[in-house]
């Protein structure tokens, strides 16, 4: 090794000498730069730049979230946990940090497009057709978002199992979904069917991950918007107005019912009581018309003829000066009071002479 | 001064011949030595520092990993003559490098074979099929019950049978078809999935309005319904307010038929008992109870002529 003043005097030389000379071993400049310094110094040089070197390429960090996957000549020889490590340098151990912490996602139908302020903006609904669109079981369309959260389980499975382990579970998350969705009726993803869906579809795509061994290892699969295709969505808002209207019309004619019916249990209980009220007055007239009956009976049967001829006239004089007009009738087979009769008799030809 | 330029000289030397001689295997690869065009030895699978003859030996390095293929889109008609759009998406990875060297070269080659292979597998497989083979799976299972009433009767005349082979199987088969040809490609293929299926947009037009015109009868349903059931309850409605009704109607008659009848068996035990003095006396309370400016029309020979003539004499 060469003392410190050397290799301070070839450092601060070193940009002017480069050009001309080259700076590598195998170049070996026989002019200028070998007539300045001589070959001691700069060989010195060389290694004191190849010490930089290996002091500079065999520290790395490993942040909290990741790991590094240390290859030496190519191949893996093992995983270091987060924290500053040595390796061997001069690319011998080269390093890569694989985030195996982190909860990544992807998207399926839809972009997160601003997710640095506070609430998160996304690309308006059914801006990616091609991603979102799928058929039902019953050949009808629902367009379907979601969201795949994932973590890298295994960095040197994630590095090399498969090339393109994010794209396969990008085309791997579409198949599954939509063999899951085409698995189901229509009306069943939209509705009850969402969590069963998520959930199917996570294990089949991890399921998928675990044969391609590429590392990956699915945290959930959660639904966003399962919606109708725009075109149809008018029309399950309508079926949802009839159903309102529905509920509306059957409340309506209930109310219309609970009006009417306690009404008409009042109205009951009110004819009945009335009814009840006739029979009281009813018996007690009896009673009482009895009473008096029996009253005058028992006068009347002390002296018979005299009481009897004394009710008569007493009536008499009491109904003859309102009487118009008398009709005697000889022979006639009239009942006694026949009181319509004799008012439509005016009218009538007449039997006999008025009286006066 | 010469000794040292030799020296380097011949460090650098030392050096160059060593690069050369030396390689490194990753990980990810495996590796063919190609000497004049010809390959010499085995694939070399394993990672790490690996030794040539120098400047003779040439070095094809060849991905070890599993390889993503995504095909074109491509319009495929199915077996009931419905136009869909089919996606599909393979693994595969390079089995036999050597074979892969001759046959496809490198990966661009082997992808546009691929392309060919996959898509005439699939479009083979799709063009036999109906197309709710192609939808729905093998463990397809549908309970109509589950669902709520409007949705099932919108289900009413859809064919939900089970499929025969479904989407699992398709694809298997598609896999075995392709697969046939990828020996001689030195490739593996690890499966074939059917990534996308949605139908064409004129077809697709035409479905949206099935599920429009759907959703709208089942609208009209549920109209009417509400229409029914309102006249139901109304119905009910009337039939309980004639029940209540015709039930005091009928509770009142009884009563006042009760009530008329003990009347009539007082009146009638009072009565009984001088029914010539009743007859009389009601007579007389009658007339007594006649309005103003009447005309009396009386039989000459009854009592009350009698009478008035006695007392018109008077």
């Amino acid at each position: 090794m060469s003392d410190a003043k050397d290799l301070i005097e070839q450092m601060l030389n070193r940009p002017r000498r480069r050009g001309p000379s080259g700076g590598g071993p195998s170049g070996g400049g026989p002019s200028g730069g070998a007539r300045a310094l001589g070959p001691k110094s700069v060989l010195a040089g060389v290694a004191a730049l190849v010490a930089l070197w290996a002091v500079w390429s065999s520290f790395y960090t490993v942040q909290p979230e990741e790991r590094a996957v240390i290859k030496r000549f190519g191949s893996v020889s093992g995983i270091a946990d987060p924290g500053l490590h040595f390796k061997l340098p001069f690319g011998i151990d080269s390093v890569q940090l694989v985030a195996t912490e982190r909860v990544l996602k992807e998207e399926f139908g839809f972009r997160t497009q601003d997710a640095t302020s506070d609430r998160s903006r996304f690309s308006p609904s059914g801006e990616y057709p091609d991603e979102s669109l799928m058929l039902t079981g019953d050949l009808n369309i629902v367009q379907v978002e979601w969201v795949v959260q994932y973590r890298i389980s295994d960095p040197v499975k994630y590095l090399y199992g498969m090339r393109e382990p994010t794209q396969t579970l990008r085309d791997l998350s579409e198949s599954v979904m939509r063999r899951v969705v085409g698995n189901r009726i229509g009306s069943d993803v939209l509705t009850v069917g969402r969590v069963a869906v998520a959930n199917t579809a996570r294990d089949e795509i991890q399921e998928a991950m675990d044969r391609y061994e590429n590392g990956i290892r699915v945290i959930t699969v959660e639904l966003q918007d399962v919606v109708p295709p725009l075109r149809v969505q008018p029309a399950f808002n309508e079926v949802n107005e009839a159903r309102q209207e529905l509920e509306r019309m059957i409340n309506e004619a209930t109310r219309q019912a609970n009006e009417a019916i306690p009404r008409a249990e009042g109205t009951a209980k009110r004819t009945i009581a009335e009814a009840e009220g006739y029979a009281t007055e009813r018996v007690n007239r009896a009673l009482g018309e009895a009473a008096r009956f029996n009253a005058v009976l028992a006068e009347y049967r002390s002296v018979p003829d005299v009481t009897r001829s004394r009710l008569y006239l007493e009536t008499l004089n009491q109904v003859l000066p309102k009487v118009g007009s008398v009709v005697v009738v000889q022979d006639g087979q009239l009942s006694p009071l026949p009181l319509l009769n004799l008012r439509d008799a005016q009218g009538l030809p007449r039997t006999g002479a008025p009286q006066p | 001064m010469k000794n040292p330029t030799f020296l380097v000289l011949g460090l650098a030397l030392a050096l160059l011949v060593t690069t050369r001689a030396a390689y490194v295997v990753d990980q990810a690869e495996q590796v063919i030595l190609v000497q004049f065009g010809e390959p010499i030895g085995d694939v070399v699978t394993e990672p790490g520092l690996h030794w040539r003859v120098p400047f003779v030996q040439d070095v094809r390095r060849f991905d070890k990993r599993m390889l993503d293929w995504d095909g074109d889109v491509s319009q495929i008609p199915t077996l009931g003559r419905e136009f869909i759009i089919v996606d599909t998406t393979a693994r595969w990875r390079i089995a036999d490098p050597l074979q892969f060297l001759r046959s496809v070269r490198d990966e661009s080659g082997a992808r546009t074979r691929l392309d060919d292979i996959l898509d005439s597998a699939a479009r083979d497989i799709v063009s036999g099929t109906e197309l709710e083979e192609i939808v729905r799976s093998a463990d397809w299972q549908v309970d109509v019950s589950q669902l709520a009433d409007e949705d099932a009767a919108a289900l009413e005349n859809a064919d939900l049978a089970r499929p025969n082979k479904g989407r699992g199987q398709l694809e298997r088969d598609m896999l075995v078809a392709a697969s046939r040809q990828m020996p001689e490609l030195g490739i593996e293929l690890v499966d074939v999935r059917i990534k996308r299926i949605n139908y064409i947009d004129s077809v697709r037009d035409q479905v949206e309005s099935r599920m429009i015109s759907e959703r709208q009868s089942i609208a009209a349903r549920f109209r009417s319904e509400g229409e029914g059931r309102s006249q139901e309850i109304l119905g009910n409605m009337q039939r309980e307010l004639q029940r209540i009704s015709s039930e005091a109607e009928r509770t009142a008659q009884e009563i006042i038929g009760k009530a008329d009848a003990e009347a009539t068996s007082i009146y009638g035990a009072a009565y009984a008992q001088d029914p010539a003095f009743y007859a009389f006396s009601k007579t007389l309370e009658s007339y007594s109870t006649l309005g103003e400016n009447i005309t009396l029309m009386i039989d000459a020979e009854s009592d009350f002529f009698r009478y008035l003539e006695s007392t018109s004499s008077n």
